[in-house]
């Protein structure tokens, strides 16, 4: 689905990360993982095309439909934004910018929106949901574009406990039924690797760009350098 | 000296005809295009890029006059009707667009990389623009009244070509607005999610960013610096204090805008006060009304939450005793 061979991301021309090769197949979960500033939010930028490679190469499969959950942050509440016309966003892109015929578009929203369990704020305001509620309308979205890859940009950040284990689930759910790849950046690294068939970690300060299977990450070197204290501490605390 | 009385207006309608026109349909487009500055945060470009096209009218008046004094004092010297600029090239308007078009160059421009904020270049340009009219004003007597027209919206007629420039921009920018405007809020809202969907996110911008350059400057010509910075900020803050459905936001908002232009412009003739500061005026009023009203619904929602029962939590946990469940549940009926 998505290869990257040699590939070293960066920006204004400088490269942040050494080179790292991966392969991204069609029903993958990849947990993106590594402190803050690690440069998981460049990584992400150029597997999805908004940002060019430094040095080698990412190929796509021809036709490969990709879409983007953003962080909640990163929405701003003043836009009146419904939850029913936020889904339709993901329903416009090449060949549908102007999103003519709204009103045929409804019913694959809609579906959306049940698919993730948001059906019920249909209606209400995309900025009035509790964090929980918008997160399950951010991955409506992200089905109703029917995408092959799906990036989420943590998904579960500013979450209470429960929230974030419905997300997890839901996460898990839509990706076996839909056989859809996700990549998700998260900073639950335990959570991450728990769930993921495989794992990205990364950290610019150690030079540090691993790709692995999620259930081998946390016996790698580089891993237990980055986070063998805060491991060893949860291991004790059960 | 008495007020003007409504019949007086109507009377000499046919005088006044061309300015209410131009300040209705420039409150209409200005007022649709302004759901997008206000909604993206460049309230302050609107101001910057009118104040602009200011300077843009200063310098058309005052380049002709440093190239050939002469022949530019004789011009004056013929009488209003006899004087005509030296070239097309000088016409104001051209100026004014110009100017315009290089202010919102500031929002291609990526400030980050000059250590600025975007808001910081708009002061700049904000801050230039409005020196430079002033400056170029003090140059320039024969057409001071002019200028000064132009950056407070005193002008009480409108020249007929200006009123069809506006009718123009106002027919080709809103009509474009009216087929973009989902793909141009899906872009301000989620600027990352609407490229990685294929979006043409670049030209919208663009799109956006050079019709809000030539609505603010042909309506800054025909109308003034200030009631065009009002149109393009308080219609659409108006809109979005009376309601949270986005498309009525951008009706309300033209209907907004159509209506401060047009009674501002009546009201500053029947008290005969200047048109710009009453334009600007009036929607200020509406966005008050509009603030209040908001105020109200909002705590009449707090009243009505305060006296609904608390709700009934959903629970996993195990039911309590019959005997406690009945109690728990009679104010339940009540309150049904």
């Amino acid at each position: 689905m998505l290869h990257a061979d040699a590939l070293t991301v960066g920006y204004d021309g400088v490269a942040i990360l050494p080179p790292f090769r991966l392969t991204i197949g069609a029903g993958e979960l990849w947990a993106i993982i590594g402190p803050n500033g690690a440069g998981k939010s460049t990584f992400v930028r150029t597997a999805l095309g908004l940002a060019r490679p430094i040095a080698g190469t990412i190929e796509r499969r021809p036709g490969l439909r990709l879409a983007y959950v953003p962080q909640q942050s990163a929405l701003d509440t003043i836009f009146p934004i419904s939850v029913i016309d936020f889904v339709l966003m993901g329903l416009q892109g090449t060949g549908n910018v102007t999103l003519a015929r709204r009103s045929a578009h409804l019913g694959a929203a809609r579906r959306a929106l049940e698919e993730s369990g948001a059906a019920p704020f249909a209606r209400r305001q995309l900025r009035d949901l509790s964090g929980g509620q918008r997160q399950r309308v951010l991955m409506a979205r992200a089905l109703a574009t029917d995408a092959d890859l799906i990036c989420l940009d943590e998904p579960t950040s500013a979450l209470d406990a429960a929230s974030e284990q419905e997300i997890l689930t839901l996460i898990e759910r839509l990706r076996r039924r839909r056989g859809a790849a996700v990549v998700m950046v998260t900073h639950l690294v335990e959570v991450g690797l728990e769930l993921a068939d495989r794992a990205l970690l990364l950290d610019r300060d150690h030079g540090v760009a691993l790709a692995a299977p999620a259930a081998a990450m946390r016996s790698a070197p580089e891993f237990q350098h980055i986070y063998g204290r805060f491991v060893a501490r949860h291991g004790h605390t059960g | 000296m008495n007020p003007a009385s409504w019949q007086e207006l109507w009377a000499n309608i046919a005088i006044f005809k061309d300015a209410i026109w131009a300040a209705g349909l420039a409150g209409a487009l200005l007022g649709f295009i302004g759901v997008h500055v206000v909604l993206r945060r460049m309230v302050f470009a609107s101001s910057a890029i009118a104040q602009a096209a200011a300077l843009g009218v200063a310098l058309s008046f005052w380049v002709p006059a440093l190239i050939d004094p002469i022949g530019h004092a004789a011009g004056h010297a013929a009488g209003p009707a006899a004087h005509v600029l030296p070239s097309p090239l000088f016409e104001p308007v051209l100026w004014a667009i110009a100017a315009s078009l290089l202010a919102t160059l500031v929002f291609i421009a990526n400030p980050v990389r000059l250590h600025l904020t975007r808001e910081s270049l708009l002061g700049f340009v904000f801050l230039v623009s409005g020196a430079g009219a002033v400056i170029i004003g003090d140059k320039i007597t024969q057409e001071a009244h002019d200028l000064a027209a132009i950056l407070f919206g005193s002008a009480v007629v409108v020249q007929t070509i200006d009123l069809y420039l506006v009718t123009a921009a106002t027919v080709l920018l809103l009509g474009g607005h009216l087929v973009l405007w989902r793909a141009l809020i899906f872009v301000g809202y989620d600027p990352m999610g609407a490229r990685v969907q294929g979006m043409p996110v670049r030209a919208l911008n663009g799109f956006l960013f050079v019709s809000v350059g030539l609505a603010v400057a042909l309506c800054t010509r025909a109308l003034g610096a200030l009631p065009v910075f009002a149109f393009s900020v308080l219609p659409a803050m108006t809109a979005l204090a009376f309601t949270a459905r986005i498309g009525w936001v951008f009706v309300l908002a033209t209907i907004v805008g159509a209506f401060s232009g047009v009674a501002g412009y009546a009201v500053s003739f029947r008290a005969e006060l200047p048109v710009g500061a009453t334009q600007t005026a009036t929607a200020a009023a509406l966005l008050a009304a509009a603030l209040l009203w908001r105020l109200a619904m909002a705590q009449r929602d707090r009243r009505r939450a305060r006296n609904q029962p608390p709700p009934i939590l959903k629970s996993s946990l195990p039911s309590p005793p019959p005997e406690r469940a009945s109690t728990a549940a009679a104010p339940r009926t009540d309150a049904a």
